[in-house]
């Protein structure tokens, strides 16, 4: 194949990965991606001439125009993301380059434009996409920049063939695994400095209803219904806990409720139970999690409640607000590690009269004003003889878990009201059965407010971790027990959550595949300088720095460190590359006749780059007279070898030796 | 002089570890070995690489400010190109044997050819888009492609400028393969020397030395030895002898081509003397190739003649071998105001001088006037 051509597809198809890879991420206008993809696909094929060429170019240039008015406008005028707009310019410079004619040199333009769509998705959190993109764009790179070196310097010698054999393109293009691992290295090694504090890190954030700061209860269920959007993957490093699918997923609470929308009162004082106050009282076995997040609209840490340590895994910061929820600040999707309680406390422990603080009643006991008298009604008979929190609320509870789960909504806005709910249909989604134990527990005094989050989850067995998708989506009660604070409570009957996605043909090929996302979430994107201390630990064989911390001083450090031993070897191996590779191979005689002049010139001899073999011997005459004989000796041998064509047998070479050593001996002694 | 109390002399012993002369000696020491390390391998920046590298490091600075770890994994594959780029060059230079076949003399202005023949005694790896350069010439030879356990011969094509012995010493392996980004060299010292004739086109007038009889005078009272008179002697075969004069039988008796040497009229003989009582320069390089195009005139027209420069008289002679062999003396002359005037064996009236300034005494003299200084295609006379 020519090779301009064949350098030319690389360079197109370079720029094609760039196009994938940044699709995959961020995700381009489905038309530019379409127009651009096309072009390029074009270019593989089809090569313009010069005069052709030409003409196209009087239609980039306004094109190209009209896209930098656009990039400024969003930029100057809307403020917006000017990522999209740029991407569209580089997607057209980059079809204009790729349908230039073949005689164009544009190859430098064409590997930087590719080059440039690379780095603008690592702006934002590619996923799997991105990096077998990624890596195709690296094994053509690395063909691409040899073909490409080769043809120029080819051409500027006038050298018309180039003998590049298959083989040799499947080496070149193997050792691009080389650069990918290079690049693995670099990647686990190099010292995490930085926290990100000017990392962009966004990826498209993924709209999620039931988080913002107000929800109706009719809304809900629309939305949990057939999304199977990831929206958590939970690992559990210490153990797995029993029951994962009934494990509350908290996200946010809401403590006022109108009759139709609960919301978050923005005056509520500085939360009673901050992380601390819940250690201090739930004591017990702990559930580690580390939870990787989607990015999401709203900026919510979900974790099981209580939480009584978070920790930010990637950069983000956790926020604890008035309502105790965690929210944080930063960009991009989060990644941190939760400690919870295992379990709830005794039941005993919560049936013991209330004693104690209680959060404001004016939040927490708030009822709607036109609130149907029934149901307070009802919530007394339901409750009537009952002398603690935990039994009253428990008999709500199971009240309400005789109904009907369904996501079916109701036909009309009379039908979506709570009390058509509670006497009439009897049936709903969580949202519905939350507000009513709410309102109900309100009714009768304990504090209480409705939470939104996630139940349970699917175990994907490729990873060991929790999938959480947006299917999950749930509402549930936490109620104030005085000395213990807000606990679970769950009055929606079992249904929640429904296998259907599971059953689905393709959930086995997703839950693979998001294995792999997950890792590559895990490992790549959210690798941090805790998983690089691991990674060195373990190699190392040494402590962590809490290790270290929690270890006996006096202890002795045991033996040699392997990082001595590692450095040992590759100093070696520097070492023995030096000597493989140190000075020219000369034949012995030109060995000879070069030592000679290198010990003319440690003489003080005049040896210069212009000294002649002859110009040499008249020097050593003049200068050192004594070694003029041997030094003559050596050139002569050495002239016949070079340039008489004379095979020098043994004899000669050890006569020539001999000359040489006496030629050494007396420069070094005489004058 | 062995044991000489003057360390500076030379005595290696006490030389070493004389503390005054110890900061010296390890200022050598290291040249030494910068000279070494620099002949070993050396790493140039192409305009591609430098803004490879430069990209490379603001993708690290890039990564390190943002923790954005997708940049790191950009700037490893980056940091892996350069570590590929400098592993290939290395093994495309390396394990090369090179051989030079340079032309014993060439003519200023004229093209030569230098040709290498390359051998690649590495087992497994060609080596690839390698150039070979030599000091001071501008052209390179390229090598698109050797072979493992292969050999090629590439050539350069370069002219010289200037007349003189042209030293061949370092030729430079160089490459920019795989990627272009940087460029590798290496050294090979093999040593060697062109030498490079004066131009013999330059238009000169014909001179006119003064007519008659020479008086023959020590050795060239002898007439010329050439092809074209009587039997003289014989001698040694020298490049640039006529084949046709090869004595075969005298050669099969000695194992080695003889000639046979002709007597020529010495009156024929054209005696051509340089002075080279000037300054060096451009006038001087002037007269020199005067005295080149007088020498391959009489060549053309088939007569003897013979070269006096300074001490230097080359006897009288004719053929392609006189022509060589005045050619290398005129590429050796070296011009200063005190050097000898010409002595020619014959008398200087039938000698034509080539000079700088002017002398008086010869048959005719070409004079390079302030003139030529300026315009080296004119010669005033």
């Amino acid at each position: 194949m020519n090779l301009r051509l064949f350098h030319r597809r690389l360079a197109v198809l370079m720029g094609l990965a760039g196009l994938v890879a940044f699709s995959g991420g961020a995700g381009v206008e489905a038309f530019s991606a379409v127009l651009a993809g096309a072009a390029l696909v074009a270019a593989l094929f089809w090569h313009p001439d010069a005069e052709f060429s030409e003409r196209l170019e009087r239609l980039w240039l306004p094109l190209a125009t009209l896209l930098v008015i656009r990039a400024l406008f969003h930029f100057v005028v809307i403020r917006d993301d000017i990522v999209i707009p740029v991407v569209d310019l580089l997607l057209l410079l980059l079809s204009a380059e790729a349908l230039r004619s073949l005689d164009a040199p544009n190859d430098l333009r064409l590997y930087a434009l590719s080059f440039a769509l690379i780095l603008a998705s690592t702006a934002y959190r590619p996923g799997i996409v991105f990096l077998v993109a990624f890596m195709a764009y690296i094994g053509l790179a690395t063909v691409a920049l040899m073909v490409g070196h080769l043809r120029r310097r080819a051409e500027r010698h006038g050298v018309q063939e180039v003998p590049l054999g298959r083989e040799m393109l499947t080496t070149t293009g193997a050792l691009s695994a080389v650069i990918l691992m290079v690049a693995l290295v670099v990647f686990v090694t190099f010292p995490r400095v930085s926290q990100g504090w000017a990392g962009r890190g966004e990826t498209m954030a993924t709209s999620i209803a039931g988080f913002s700061d107000q929800v109706s209860i009719g809304d809900h269920g629309s939305t949990i219904l057939g999304n199977p959007q990831i929206v958590l993957r939970v690992e559990f490093p210490d153990s797995t806990p029993d029951g994962v699918g009934g494990l509350h997923w908290r996200g946010r609470s809401y403590d006022r409720f109108d009759g139709v929308r609960w919301t978050r009162s923005s005056n509520l004082p500085p939360s009673s139970a901050p992380t601390s106050w819940y250690r201090d009282r739930w004591t017990g076995d702990q559930i580690q999690q580390r939870i990787f997040g989607s990015a999401l609209d709203t900026r919510v840490l979900f974790a099981l409640h209580p939480v009584l340590q978070i920790d930010s895994d990637n950069g983000v910061q956790p926020l604890f607000d008035n309502a105790g929820d965690y929210v944080y600040w930063g960009s991009g999707a989060p990644a941190y590690t939760a400690y919870s309680p295992a379990s709830l406390p005794p039941a005993d422990e919560l049936r013991v009269p209330a004693r104690g603080y209680r959060p404001s009643g004016d939040h927490f006991l708030q009822l709607p004003r036109r609130l149907d008298p029934r149901i307070a009604t009802l919530a007394d008979s339901l409750t009537a003889g009952i002398d603690n929190r935990y039994d009253q609320a428990i008999a709500i509870r199971d009240w309400l878990q005789t109904f009907t789960y369904t996501r079916q909504l109701p036909a009309t806005a009379r039908e979506a009201t709570l009390e058509h709910f509670l006497f009439d249909r009897q049936a709903g989604h969580c949202e519905y059965f939350s507000t009513a134990m709410v309102v109900m527990l309100r009714a009768v005094g304990i504090e209480s407010r409705n939470v939104n989050g996630f139940l349970g989850g699917q175990w994907s067995g490729f990873g060991n971790y929790l999938v959480v998708t947006q299917n999950e989506a749930h509402s549930w009660v936490e109620a104030w027990f005085p000395g213990f604070g807000w606990v679970t409570l769950d009055p929606t009957p079992a249904g929640a959550g429904t296998g259907e996605v599971i059953a689905s043909w393709f959930w086995p090929g997703r839950i693979l595949f998001d294995g792999i996302q997950h890792r590559w979430n895990k490992w790549v994107l959210d690798y941090s300088v805790d998983d690089q201390a691991g990674i060195f630990s373990s190699l190392l064989g040494t402590q962590t720095v809490e290790q270290v911390a929690s270890s006996d001083p006096t202890s002795e450090s045991g033996g040699p460190s392997p990082l001595a031993a590692i450095a040992v070897v590759l100093l070696a191996l520097v070492g023995y590359m030096w000597a493989r590779g140190a000075g020219p191979a000369y034949d012995p005689s030109t060995r000879m006749y070069v030592n000679l002049r290198a010990a003319s010139a440690s003489a003080g001899i005049g040896v210069g780059p212009g000294t002649t073999p002859l110009g040499l011997v008249k020097r050593i005459r003049a200068e050192r007279s004594a070694a003029g004989r041997p030094a003559e000796r050596v050139v002569d041998l050495y002239l016949r070898a070079r340039y008489g064509n004379e095979a020098l047998g043994d004899s000669d070479l050890r006569e020539m030796g001999e000359a040489l050593k006496a030629a050494r001996r007396t420069l070094r002694t005489s004058k | 002089m062995t044991g000489s109390p003057d360390p500076a002399i030379g005595h290696v012993d006490q030389v070493r570890w004389s503390a005054t002369r110890a900061p010296a000696i390890a200022l050598a020491g290291l040249r030494s070995a910068w000279r070494r390390l620099r002949a070993w391998r050396r790493i140039r920046f192409t305009s591609g690489g430098f803004a490879f590298t430069a990209g490379t490091m603001a993708v690290g600075f890039a990564a390190m400010n943002t923790g954005n770890n997708l940049l790191y994994l950009l700037l490893g594959s980056m940091l892996g190109f350069i570590t590929v780029s400098g592993w290939l060059s290395e093994q495309a230079i390396r394990g090369l044997r090179i051989e030079r076949r340079a032309p014993r003399a060439v003519t200023v202005g004229h093209d030569f050819r230098l040709t290498y023949e390359v051998t690649n005694a590495k087992k497994r790896l060609p080596s690839l888009a390698v150039e070979l350069s030599e000091v001071g010439l501008p052209e390179m030879a390229f090598l698109a492609h050797v072979p493992p356990n292969g050999q090629t011969t590439t050539r350069s094509i370069n002219s010289f400028i200037q007349r003189g012995i042209y030293p061949l010493g370092t030729v430079t392996l160089s490459t920019g393969f795989p990627f272009g980004m940087f460029r590798k060299e290496r050294d090979v010292e093999i040593p060697d020397e062109i030498i490079v004739w004066p131009r013999t086109d330059r238009p000169v007038r014909e001179p006119s030395p003064g007519a008659g009889r020479t008086p023959r005078t020590g050795v060239s009272a002898r007439g010329a030895a050439g092809s074209r008179g009587e039997y003289r002697s014989l001698r040694g075969y020298q490049a640039g002898d006529d084949s046709r004069d090869i004595h075969w039988k005298s050669s099969a008796r000695l194992r080695e081509p003889v000639i046979r040497e002709y007597e020529r009229d010495g009156a024929e003989t054209r005696w051509i003397c340089l002075d080279l009582r000037a300054e060096p320069g451009e006038a001087a390089e002037v007269a020199v190739e005067v005295a080149a195009s007088l020498v391959a005139r009489a060549m053309a027209q088939q007569r003897p003649f013979a070269l006096v420069a300074g001490d230097h008289v080359l006897e009288p002679g004719d053929g392609s071998g006189q022509l060589e062999r005045a050619l290398d003396a005129l590429a050796h002359v070296d011009f200063t105001p005190d050097a000898s005037a010409p002595a020619p064996p014959v008398s200087p009236a039938a000698c034509i001088l080539v000079s700088v300034g002017g002398r008086s005494g010869f048959g005719d003299t070409l004079v390079i006037g302030e003139d030529a200084r300026m315009r080296r295609d004119e010669v005033a006379a």
